[in-house]
């Protein structure tokens, strides 16, 4: 053996420190609750649920305690719409991708997972891309970092699907390839938009009959030949049988109120309605319809349909009584969504609870995760940040995160694991620089 | 009492003839250059600041406002922007930042600024009130220009014509930045296209020298070259090219270029500074900083790369401002500089790095980035810290004259706040 | 100007590497013999007529027309599979991806060939050749047989490749007339890639590449329904439309599947579940991460000897990360990973062709802790089992095809040379290595 491999997998994994499944008393912190208010005091985990919350708890014996005094501990914030550790997120060479799905390209070893986690998010909703009006199956998953795709999936969180609006699905109807090897797609109009959409719809409803017909003749002791099962159906009947979530990418505010007629016209209901620019003109019969928005802080400008954007959006719906988050669709604003929350406060003055409420409990309740997350409360995953200072300050970072009461960062651990991490690329560079050097294999004489 | 206060500055006359000159009194005055004064008055005169202090005698006959409780700071400069210059991003029609060819050092942003975009009170509406705004295209891109966000012309919003020539520095890359399409470019293919174009723009130097010695001998038949006579300046050394260079290389590369062309250089959106910091301090090379708030370069780079970024150019000595590279999200500089400081940057230091640093850099110090006598009156007053989001910008005056806050964003926030 | 004039020497020795005599019965006296399936005979004769084994023993008396090779000094191993190639197969419209290059993560070669109309859905059945089999496309005239050959390759598990689902593979030798005489066992298996292109219709990403290669089992599941049914009584029912890519998928007994990162070694293992069919994942780099949940789900695989390496001519600058530099260090571990945690292996040469790089590649792997029983293991018995055909190869036994390889020294060792192989009991000498001087690497 001429070399000695150095073991360092292990020890150079970005820190990981996790506890063993014992109690873990996080202390004299000020609990930031969102739905029960805020106080100084103490949550306890056990078996990565929080089990109480309290001005004074009581340590159980052998619980591991973390001293958080003059430290912010808040709900794991909550992306409703991210892209994030998926391998791929456009199927854009037909109008309706509703086959394909993210849990299948679910990529676990994506950095902007870790990045995300030392942001404060344990909990997102990873999307399908917007260039088609009914894009691919979405997946909810925890920022488990280090743990496979399957440990990622968020259990027994509803399966969703994206749609997407405006100037994105109809863009490859109007931009044909440079050298015209591909044709243009339908549409090329919000009006094709519709129609794809209802057209889809349309589709699955035919498709739901065959499948009742079937199930009609089986009950009567026959066999016939099953239906061909559709992977680009099933989901959009799941969607009519309110077992999946819509969740739609949208900024106009004609092309939104389209959608939500649409989906009216088929007896079902538009989980969210994703970026939502122009929202605010809207929000009446948004709320009427019982839509959630899930939109940026303050993103403007980038194409015609985010001109009549405005910052003032989320406090607009939220006054009018729509469900609002805040998102990121971008692995950077990921990382910091607890000051983009804070910018509506700028623009709108919500309070810090309402402020807060945009990711964590709304999210949450608008993935339909909210009697697991969202807010510290008993009985609640053990999903928490803790900010050095007032989360919605921009001065504040994130210390620890906990999902399932397991810590996933630690940014103590993160900075000490440095001078290895550095330590280990240099010898590992160094030898394979020597490798390459090495004289090519004597050949035979 | 806050309300009353504010309403006073509502009241104030916007449109010309405005009484440029005040006292402001009653608050507390973040001078930047010295101690905050609390309970302090600022004297306007004629747009420009007379007096700084804890007590201040009026003048005869001077307005007097009251800002009891609130805060003053100098309005904010974004020292890489594009504010004016495109409104919508994916409508060429909008956008006039790119020229066509590789040497257009003539060009001057100044003239394309348009002094009624929606971006401009929408970003002063945040406390900024100046800007760097570069062009894009080719290797000289042109003349970058500082602009007063108010005016009703381009004239009167010019600060500075000239600020910079920005030159966008030959990247050395293999594979190529743009990744996808075509095949992977081999290091010694890249290396060639690289050189070559390095060559090009010496040569275009070379070529700037000799009109400029033919013109100083005043050669029967000299003609007047617009290019050249552009470049004049930076020959002699009297204005500063901005060069970008994102990592170690090529800012080595670009301190060298800068060397050898006798060149006065800022360097623009270094992300990667590498063992280059002490050449910067060494040779007084100040940087522009691009975003904090922005994903390491690296996947292995450590999470908070970019936010301790500012910080090592503190540490080595070097001179930075920042700068948003952006028009529609300009309005969020003092939330970059407000990163930086969770994750280090002294919280002074931050608030240097979008006011005196930024005048420093460019030249205008004597006139801006501080609340000093003989400054301009480019002043924010807010009801607290302006690196934070909660915080509300109250009043804004440029050049003394109080400044209208609204903007398309609140607008559209009254209108539709009213929907029945 | 010397290296041209070497070059010219050494393709005038490739001349001489040719077929050689065609005995009925040979035998190899008094050499060591590495059976793999049992003990190593220290000093045996092996004995060979009609292509087959007919007797490995110390002393086995030698039939008295046999052709005999004095083993003395020499041993003798089983002849090497080459677990997934393209070797014998020279239409490039089936094998895109030339050398069967590993195919995980997406990105990579086109869907099938001049494609006319992009695809819209599944029902077009893009980027499908299911139906394809290596064994009607191998010819024995491929030009890389005697390289491979000279590297002491006697088998090759030979797929088409381009394409999601390229084609079935075949268990062939590397040498015969004619191309029916090359055939050991049709079909090995599906060849399945993530291969994609943006441009070209259903699928455009590696997200449709799942929901296709998904709604083609569906599909062939369905499929079989309907042909059960009507075969049981045609009268009332419309006939199912043939699909040629359903039968080809139906077919195949193993389904080959690509896995480089960790995260594809998990999301085959799963896919291959969902869809109930038995798959081979084949790359795997980072096996060395994944050994005991390859072992776990039972999955056999085949361990690309391309390691990684950085790219020729990279910029030296370059930011590499640490988990690149990582997985180059520790990719050739997996090899060893994957034995002690006896999961099942065998190698496959990827783009490798020229000898030396093979032995290179392989010594890399035991210096990385693999030994070499599990070598040369990975190259015969494990590669046969895993392709079903261990009752005819893989070991030097009696009854199992004549396919040797036999050498001055340990194989894989640096002074080792290959003197010849034997290929259904015919001799074949090995060639010089006719490539030119390794280019030499300046950073």
């Amino acid at each position: 053996m001429s070399r000695s491999r150095i073991v360092c997998a292990a020890a150079v994994l970005l820190a990981m420190p996790t506890f063993a499944a014992g109690p873990v008393v996080i202390q004299n912190a000020t609990i930031l609750t969102v739905t029960k208010g805020t106080f100084k005091g103490s949550v306890l985990v056990r078996d990565g649920k929080i089990v109480e919350v309290g001005e004074k708890i009581l340590v159980p014996s052998g619980a591991k305690v973390i001293e958080a005094t003059g430290q912010y501990l808040m709900p794991g914030i909550i992306d409703c719409h991210s892209h994030a550790a998926a391998d791929s997120i456009n199927e854009s060479s037909v109008s309706v991708s509703s086959m394909v799905a993210i849990e299948d390209v679910l990529n676990p070893e994506d950095i902007a997972i870790y990045r995300a986690v030392a942001g404060g998010v344990t909990t997102a909703n990873i999307l399908h891309g917007s260039a088609n009006s009914i894009g691919g199956k979405c997946s909810v998953v925890k920022m488990r970092w280090g743990k496979s795709a399957d440990e990622m999936i968020f259990q027994g969180a509803k399966p969703g699907i994206k749609f997407a609006l405006g100037e994105n699905p109809k863009r490859r109807g109007n931009i044909a390839s440079p050298n015209g090897a591909v044709p243009l797609r339908y549409p090329a109009t919000r009006m094709g938009v519709e129609d794809v959409i209802r057209q889809a719809f349309t589709e699955a409803r035919q498709y739901q009959s065959q499948w009742k017909a079937y199930a009609a003749l089986v009950k009567k002791g026959e066999s016939p030949l099953p239906p061909r099962r559709d992977l680009k159906l099933e989901p959009l009947m799941e969607v009519l049988e309110g077992k999946r979530l819509v969740h739609a990418h949208c900024y106009r505010a004609d092309e939104i109120l389209m959608l939500l007629r649409v989906a009216e016209e088929f007896h079902f209901r538009i989980k969210t309605l994703q970026h939502v620019l122009e929202g605010y003109k809207v929000a009446k019969e948004i709320q009427l319809h019982g839509a959630g928005a899930s939109t940026f802080s303050d993103w403007w400008a980038y194409k015609v349909e985010a001109f009549d954007a405005t910052p003032y959006n989320a406090a607009i719906m939220m006054r009018k009584g729509v469900l609002v988050s805040i998102n990121s669709d971008s692995d950077e604003l990921m990382r910091h969504l607890n000051t983009e929350a804070g910018k509506t406060q700028k623009y709108g003055g919500l309070t810090d609870d309402e402020a807060l409420s945009l990711i964590t409990i709304n999210p949450a309740r608008q993935l339909e995760i909210d009697n697991k997350v969202g807010s510290i409360e008993i009985g609640k995953d053990a999903d928490l940040a803790l900010f050095d200072k007032h989360p919605l300050s921009n001065f504040a970072k994130v210390q620890k995160v906990f999902i399932d009461g397991e810590i996933f960062f630690d940014r103590d651990a993160d900075l000490a694991a440095r001078p290895e991490r550095d330590t280990t690329k240099k010898t590992l560079l160094e030898r394979q620089k020597q490798q390459r050097k090495q004289p090519p294999a004597r050949r035979p004489s | 009492m806050k309300s009353f206060a504010l309403l006073l500055l509502a009241a104030l006359p916007l449109a010309a003839g405005a009484d440029d000159s005040f006292l402001l009194r009653g608050v507390t005055v973040h001078t930047i250059s010295g101690q905050d004064i609390p309970n302090g008055s600022i004297l306007v005169q004629d747009g420009k600041i007379m007096g700084v202090g804890l007590k201040l005698s009026p003048p005869k006959g001077i307005r007097i406002i009251e800002g009891k409780s609130l805060h003053v700071y100098p309005g904010m400069i974004d020292s890489a922007s594009e504010v004016g210059m495109i409104e919508i991003d994916s409508i060429k029609e909008t956008t006039d930042l790119a020229e066509l060819g590789d040497f257009n050092p003539q060009l001057r942003t100044v003239v394309a600024v348009n002094p009624s975009s929606e971006h401009i009170p929408v970003t002063r509406a945040n406390g900024i009130t100046a800007v760097m705004n570069l062009p894009r295209g080719g290797m000289i891109a042109g003349q970058g220009s500082l602009m007063h966000l108010d005016g009703w012309t381009w004239e009167e919003m010019e600060i500075l014509r000239s600020g910079a020539m920005h030159i966008n520095f030959p990247v050395l890359s293999s594979p190529p930045a743009s990744f996808g399409a075509g095949r992977e470019v081999p290091f010694s293919e890249a290396k060639k296209d690289y050189d070559a174009k390095l060559r090009t723009l010496h040569e275009f130097f070379e070529q700037c020298r000799r009109y400029q010695k033919a013109k100083a001998a005043a050669f029967p038949g000299f003609q007047t070259d617009l290019k050249c006579e552009a470049m004049l300046p930076v020959l002699e050394r009297k204005l500063p090219a901005l060069i970008t260079a994102v990592r170690e290389r090529a800012v080595h590369d670009a301190v060298e270029f800068a060397t050898q062309e006798n060149i006065r250089i800022i360097l623009a959106g270094v992300r990667e500074p590498g063992k280059m910091l002490p050449d910067l301090k060494a040779k007084g090379i100040p940087v522009v900083l691009g975003r904090t708030l922005e994903l390491p370069l690296n996947d292995d780079d450590p999470y908070d790369a970019s936010s301790t970024l500012p910080t090592q150019f503190l540490n080595a000595g070097v001179k930075f401002a920042f700068g948003s590279f952006s028009a529609s999200f300009s309005r969020n500089l003092p939330y970059q500089a407000a990163n930086a400081v969770a994750f280090g940057l002294p919280y002074n230091e931050a608030l240097k790095a979008v006011t005196i640093n930024a005048a420093e850099i460019w030249g205008v110090a004597e006139k801006m980035g501080s609340i000093d006598e003989g400054k301009w009156a480019d002043l924010m007053i807010t009801d607290g810290d302006p690196l934070e989001t909660k915080t509300q910008i109250k009043q804004l005056f440029i050049k003394g004259k109080p400044v209208d806050l609204e903007n398309k964003h609140h607008q559209l926030y009254e209108k539709y706040s009213n929907r029945p | 100007m010397k290296k041209a004039i070497r070059s010219v020497i050494l393709s005038a020795f490739a001349v001489f590497a040719v077929r050689a005599e065609v005995p009925s019965a040979m035998a190899i006296t008094n050499a060591r013999v590495v059976t793999v399936s049992g003990p190593i005979l220290p000093r045996a004769n092996i004995v060979m007529r009609n292509g087959l084994i007919e007797a490995v023993a110390e002393n086995a008396p030698i039939p008295a027309d046999a052709w005999v090779i004095d083993g003395e000094g020499l041993t003798v191993y089983p002849g090497l599979i080459d677990g997934l190639s393209t070797l014998g197969i020279t239409d490039s419209s089936a094998i895109g991806n030339a050398g069967g290059r590993r195919g995980g993560g997406g990105g990579g070669g086109a869907g099938s060939a001049g494609a006319a109309t992009p695809a819209r859905g599944p029902e077009d059945r893009p980027s499908t050749t299911s139906w394809l089999r290596a064994a009607d496309l191998i010819k024995p005239s491929d030009s890389r047989l005697e390289t491979a050959r000279s590297a002491g390759f006697t088998t090759s598990i030979t797929f088409p490749t381009r394409g999601i689902f390229a084609g079935q593979g075949a268990v062939v030798n590397l040498a015969g007339n004619k191309p029916g005489q090359m055939l050991i066992a049709s079909p090995a298996g599906q060849y399945v890639s993530l291969a994609f292109s943006a441009s070209n219709g259903y699928p455009g990403s590696l997200l449709g590449v799942f929901a296709y290669v998904r709604q083609i089992y569906i599909d062939a599941d369905h499929y079989r329904l309907a042909k059960e049914m009507y075969a049981r009584n045609p009268s009332g029912i419309s006939r199912p439309e043939y699909d040629r890519a359903l039968e080809g998928v139906m077919e195949s007994p193993r389904v080959l599947l690509p896995a480089t990162r960790t995260v594809d070694i998990d999301r085959m293992i799963h896919f291959a579940a969902e869809l109930k069919i038995s798959p081979v994942l084949y790359g795997v780099p980072k096996g060395y991460s994944a050994a005991a949940r390859i072992a776990k789900a039972g999955v056999p695989v085949l361990v690309s000897l391309k390691w990684p390496e950085r790219r020729r001519d990279a910029d030296p600058d370059t930011p590499e990360t640490l988990e690149i530099l990582q997985l180059r260090d520790e990719a050739p571990s997996t090899p060893m990973a994957l034995a002690a945690a006896k999961v099942k292996f065998g190698f496959y040469s990827d783009s490798l062709e020229k000898p030396t790089d093979i032995a290179k590649a392989v010594k890399r792997a035991m210096d990385a802790g693999l030994s070499a029983d599990d070598a040369i293991r990975a190259f015969t018995l494990n590669t046969a089992e895993i392709f079903g055909v261990a009752d005819r190869l893989g070991s030097i036994e009696k009854g199992k095809i004549a396919n040797l390889v036999v050498t001055k020294g340990n194989l894989f060792e640096t002074n080792t040379k290959i003197q010849y192989v034997i290929i259904d009991g015919v001799k074949f000498q090995s060639a010089p290595e006719t490539a030119t001087a390794p280019a030499e690497e300046t950073n």
